[in-house]
Formats: C-alpha cells, structure tokens, sequence
C-alpha cells in the first residue's frame, strides 16, 4: 500500500510528513534508550528481512497481489511500536529514494500508515490479546495492523479527494483482509523461527520458554 | 561482536538474500491492494515526482531481465540492513554506559 506521488494534495502531505517527523523522533529516543549490541543485530536482519519480502507479491484473488509491511513483527519482538515506526521509516525511506516504490511526497504518510498505525495496532493488538495464546494473538494482531493501516489510507485517500470513501474502505479493506493472512502466517513463522534458533533473543511475553523478564 | 551475533547476521542476511533472488521471479506482477482499488475506482496514474536510480526494483534499460530485478534487490537487502547496524550503533545505548539514564 505504498501511496505514490500525486495521490495525495502537497498540503495534505505536508501534515503527514510532520506526523511521520515527530514519530520519528520518539523512535530515534526509543531507540537511545533500548538499542544495544545484543538486539541491534536482529533489528538489521528482520530489516532486511522486511526490506526483501516487500518485493515479494502474492497474488491474491480479484487480479490483485500484496506483500507483508512487518510492522505488528517488529513492533512485538522489541516490545515497542516506536521500534516498527524507526524500521518502516527506514525501508520506506530507502524504497522511496532508491526504488521509487512510494512516492518522496507521499513518504510522511505511507510511514504513518505502515510505521506508526501498523506498528501501534500490531502492538496494542498482541497486548490485548496475548492471553487467548501466544500464536493466535501473534496472527490476528499482524492481521489488524496491515488490515487499519489499509483503512486508514483508504480515508486519507478520500480526504485527499482520490478515492470515495465507502468504495475506497470496501476495497481496500477486502484486499487486505487478504493480505492480512499472509502478514499473519509470516509472522507467526518468523517468531517461531527466532524462538527455535535464538531463543535468547525474544523478550518474555512473546517467548515459549519461562525467562527473566527482559527489560 | 560475539560470533553468535555474528551468525545471527549471517543467516538472517542469507535468509534475506534468497528471498530477494527469488522476488523477481516469484513476485506476482498483478497490481496490490491500493493500485487495484485505484483501478477500479478509476484514478488516474500519476508521475512520480522525485526519478529514482532504479525505478520499480530494476536496473534502467534491462526493465525486462529478472536479474535485473534480483541485483536491485540484492542491493537493496545489503543497503537495508547496513543503514540499520550503521544507524541503530550510533544512536544505541553506548557499551560501557549501562548506568545512564
């Protein structure tokens, strides 16, 4: 759902653009304060690893296709949205200016999309739901974060005069309804996968294992 | 760095890699969720306003050839994960300063 440029009014960009700089400066502080050589190095490979899977489309029905945004993932693994919003706004960051996937304008609110709502709703998702068990609550918060990051393109798309608004949430919120499975199976398996190899790398209320409460 | 930390590197970017040589061929070409609803609401493409050096993740004048694709995102990947080691080193927490803040 990278937004490109033309779709959104300058002005209406201008606001997204001081949204994106302001969460990003709470990351950046985040990011001081919980940043250390033992989680930097899982931070750049899922980074990567984001970076990588965003290339790669699958197709979903209706002739349309869509990739993880793997903010709920960050967002959960480092215990804070503020780590989803510093990773997305670096891969939509360097997309934007090497790729062009997403448009230079348009990047304050493609990072407040996939960043800052993705990676809040993915986190306060899991918070809530962390109790039903560790594995659906890990699917379904992935799911919520692409699935209202959609939505709320799809109204930034109508008060930018795109797209209409009922039409743009039923479309946008089918085709990520979609998606949403595909960011959820992904993440599971990603955290499954750090459990089995680095086991001392997850914090406690994503872990399989009972462990000293990581701070 | 400790070589568990560096395995950890090792097989993640690998792990990356292979998802980046595979996305040129595996990637679906059909629009995503936004292009689509675009489409079908009849919204006009726009330009870009900003040319990128290697639009649409590939190598300009081999638009066609995946292995364009697949050095762009081979690139990519690598850029990725060094601006974040780069970045989160300089603004992470220092080593011997566990007692600040």
């Amino acid at each position: 759902m990278h937004i490109p440029d033309g779709f959104i009014p300058l002005w209406q960009c201008a606001i997204y653009w001081i949204i994106a700089l302001i969460a990003l400066g709470y990351s950046l502080k985040w990011a001081s304060k919980n940043l250390d050589e033992k989680n930097i190095p899982l931070m750049a490979v899922l980074a990567a690893g984001i970076f990588a899977i965003q290339a790669m489309n699958i197709p979903i029905p209706w002739g349309t296709s869509g990739h993880m945004v793997g903010a709920a993932l960050i967002a959960i693994i480092f215990v804070s949205p503020w780590a989803a919003v510093l990773v997305l706004s670096i891969v939509l960051i360097l997309q934007g200016l090497i790729f062009g996937d997403g448009g230079m304008t348009a990047l304050g609110a493609n990072i407040v999309n996939m960043g800052l709502i993705g990676g809040f709703v993915g986190f306060y998702a899991y918070k809530i739901l962390k109790g039903v068990g560790r594995i659906p609550a890990v699917f379904v918060a992935a799911w919520a974060s692409i699935f209202l990051a959609a939505l709320a393109c799809s109204i930034e798309m109508s008060l930018a005069g795109t797209f209409p608004l009922v039409e743009g949430l039923i479309f946008m919120g089918l085709y990520h309804a979609v998606i949403g499975c595909i960011e959820g199976i992904i993440t599971v398996v990603v955290i499954l996968g750090i459990d089995n190899v680095r086991p001392d790398l997850l914090p406690a209320w994503v872990s399989s294992r009972k462990q000293e409460a990581v701070e | 760095m400790n070589t568990k930390n560096r395995n950890l590197i090792i097989g993640g970017l690998i792990i990356a890699l292979v998802i980046a040589v595979m996305a040129p061929f595996l990637a679906s070409s059909n629009p995503d969720g936004l292009e689509s609803s675009a489409e079908s609401l009849e919204v006009p493409e726009s330009e870009p306003a900003y040319t990128a050096p290697l639009p649409d993740y590939a190598i300009p004048g081999m638009e066609d050839n995946p292995l364009g694709g697949v050095v762009a995102l081979v690139v990519g990947t690598i850029v990725v994960l060094l601006v974040v080691l780069g970045l989160a080193t300089i603004i992470g927490k220092r080593k011997n300063n566990g007692t600040s803040e």
